[in-house]
């Protein structure tokens, strides 16, 4: 357990086709292991689609996700 | 009151995003009483119960830690409905004596008046230096500086024989805050709820056991223009009874695998409620995923990420008594539909 950090992430998702939960764990988990996370910002895009804010906290051991 | 079997129904209201309704002193519990009669078994969490001095057990609401409902609307987790928890009481090193003191009583009158069963009391090895902060939205966050700290303590309270955990960390005081009096006085964010939300999850995540979280704090000079809704916190010295008493008989959490006949699992869900505006978080996603109708409620907070936003279909209600109508509808099989005009 040492080295244990918790660290805010703020990250900015075009969303793709599909279902939306594995695009967001993906993303986070380039950063480290989701402790909590929400959309907290959503905004339609000209050409369709949306673009997500998420807002999340991230759990990381010994300096690496 | 329904003859038709209860509808397992998921409430949802986040913490810390400011919600008109649930975003002060456990003052949802009025809506979560009235679905849980609807449903006839509600699970939701913390935050929509934990009203610090003040508290509601009812034995149709299963009381399950945000991070675990969270996995439970994945299908990682079920519930295992239990007569008793031995709930473990941890306590921050860094709450002065008097205060350490004020909530062993806390757990000493959950006993003796209450009945419930209070085991282990464990100190953390260093102080878990919990701060507070907002994230870009406006969201209550908070940062914990220790999680090893807190970890530590939760093994060995495990270890002594503990399944359910109240965590208790010393929080920063700021009397003159003006986000403390907007709180206060009805009209600001709870900036507490993230980082009891940081703690509890951490703490459920990696234990497997029910956990909650009362930040303790030094009483606040009086205020006569208190909210009503945030009344629940200034009636004593601790935020703690309210979360002995859910943990007191909230679900062990088993793996979904594991689990056995009589235990709640995702499948069985019927309904999962969240304010319109409040859609993106990860149960109500993974539960919409799933093709569980959402019922999305009219309950203002900071947050703006509605339906047409995510691309979900949704049953939206102007309140939670109408929300309750939509949740018995779909427990006796009326289409809701039906109730609309035009057809």
């Amino acid at each position: 357990m040492s080295g244990l950090e918790l660290q805010p992430l703020l990250l900015q998702l075009e969303r793709g086709p599909g279902a939306l939960t594995p695009q967001i764990l993906g993303a986070i988990a380039a950063h480290g292991r989701p402790l909590r996370w929400a959309i907290t910002a959503a905004e339609p895009l000209p050409h369709g689609g949306s673009r997500l804010q998420i807002e999340a906290v991230i759990l990381r051991s010994g300096g690496h996700p | 009151m329904s003859a038709a079997a209860p509808l397992p129904t998921l409430l949802v209201i986040p913490t810390g995003i400011g919600c008109e309704l649930g975003g002060y002193a456990g003052d949802a519990i009025p809506a979560a009483r009235l679905l849980a009669a609807a449903s006839g078994c509600l699970i939701t969490h913390p935050n929509v119960m934990n009203a610090a001095a003040l508290y509601w057990s009812d034995p149709r609401i299963h009381y399950v830690e945000g991070s675990s409902l969270d996995r439970f609307a994945a299908g990682e987790l079920a519930l295992h409905p239990v007569r008793r928890q031995r709930i473990g009481l941890l306590l921050d090193a860094g709450m002065e004596p008097e205060l350490r003191q004020r909530h062993l009583q806390v757990a000493d009158g959950c006993r003796a008046s209450l009945g419930l069963e209070i085991g282990a009391v464990v100190d953390t090895d260093q102080p878990l230096e919990v701060s507070l902060s907002l994230g870009a939205s406006g969201v209550s966050w908070g940062r914990l500086g220790q999680p090893g700290a807190l970890l530590r303590a939760g093994e060995r309270l495990k270890a002594a024989g503990a399944t359910a955990i109240a965590v208790v960390a010393r929080f920063p005081d700021d009397p003159g805050s003006e986000a403390l009096t907007a709180y206060r006085q009805g009209s600001g964010v709870d900036a507490l709820a993230g980082a009891e939300a940081v703690i509890s999850h951490l703490l459920s995540q990696e234990l497997g056991l029910p956990c909650a979280h009362a930040p303790a704090l030094s009483p606040l000079p009086l205020d006569p223009q208190l909210d009503p809704r945030a009344a629940g916190e200034e009636l004593g010295y601790t935020f703690l009874a309210c979360v002995l008493v859910g943990l007191s008989r909230a679900p062990d959490l088993v793996p979904a695998a594991q689990a056995a006949p009589g235990d709640l699992a995702i499948g069985q869900v019927g309904a999962v409620l969240a304010p319109a505006g409040a859609l993106g978080g990860a149960a109500v996603l993974a539960a919409a995923e799933r093709g569980i109708p959402v019922i999305a409620v009219h309950n203002p907070s900071l947050l703006q990420v509605g339906a047409e936003a995510l691309g979900l279909e949704v049953l939206p209600a102007a309140s939670y008594a109408e929300a309750a109508g939509l949740v018995l509808a779909l427990r006796e099989g009326i289409s809701p539909a039906a109730l609309r005009r035009p057809l």
